[in-house]
């Protein structure tokens, strides 16, 4: 598909300058929706293109205004619901009841 | 289902997943032909990126079998011969590019016709 993923010769990006001591995560969320992804993807109900795919389908704007890791739980998120895992009500829900809670789902 | 235990982690991270596939399929190119990536626009999945679509490239490398994304990415293992084709950067960005400059990109036969 045409996504925002597909970047090669677009203007306006500046250069990749990564830092020397540029750490694998960035935060611990981050650490989390990898290892999250890894271990849905072994479970084996899709496949890496699927996941790339799922990734792909975020809505282009939001693509370029997000993370690398952030694409990746958009993706793992959009599998889960289709496959039937998790409903969008049960992640909703979920979402709401953590920002009445800010420690909530913290600990590491 | 299999579950990913904690103590399996480092080797699945090891093993990785290599998408080479063992058919022996005939190959349409030979290294050193001109080739035509094609003008394709599928609402699926695809590894054509926009930037060669329509443009003409030469075969740089054979880089054997491998399972077709576009296909994998609907639930299909379809083997298929990837080719590593290398375009000028002239023929690619016109005159902001360079004839010294060239990008290699990994394209499926599929994505590709003769020139």
């Amino acid at each position: 598909m045409n996504g925002a993923h597909d970047l090669g010769g677009m203007h306006g990006f500046e250069p990749i300058q990564p830092d020397a001591d540029e750490p694998v995560f960035h935060a611990e969320w981050e650490r989390r929706a990898f290892a999250l992804t890894l271990a849905m993807g072994e479970y084996g109900a899709w496949n890496l293109d699927m996941s790339r795919f799922a990734r792909e389908r975020m809505e282009p704007g939001e693509y370029l205004r997000t993370s690398y890791y952030e694409h990746w739980l958009h993706g793992l998120q959009l599998l889960l619901v289709e496959k039937g895992f998790l409903s969008t009500d049960e992640i909703d829900a979920r979402m709401r009841s953590l920002a009445a809670e800010p420690n909530a789902g913290t600990e590491s | 289902m299999p579950v990913l235990k904690a103590e399996n982690v480092t080797a699945v991270l090891r093993k990785g997943g290599s998408a080479r596939m063992d058919d022996s399929l005939p190959a349409r190119f030979v290294c050193g032909q001109g080739v035509r990536a094609c003008n394709i626009n599928p609402h699926g999945h695809t590894r054509i990126p926009r930037y060669v679509r329509g443009h003409l490239g030469v075969v740089h490398r054979d880089q054997g079998v491998f399972i077709f994304p576009d296909a994998h990415a609907r639930g299909e293992t379809v083997p298929q011969r990837l080719y590593s084709v290398r375009f000028t950067s002239a023929e690619l960005w016109g005159p902001q590019g360079s004839e010294d400059a060239a990008v290699y990109v990994d394209l499926f036969e599929s994505y590709l016709d003769t020139a």
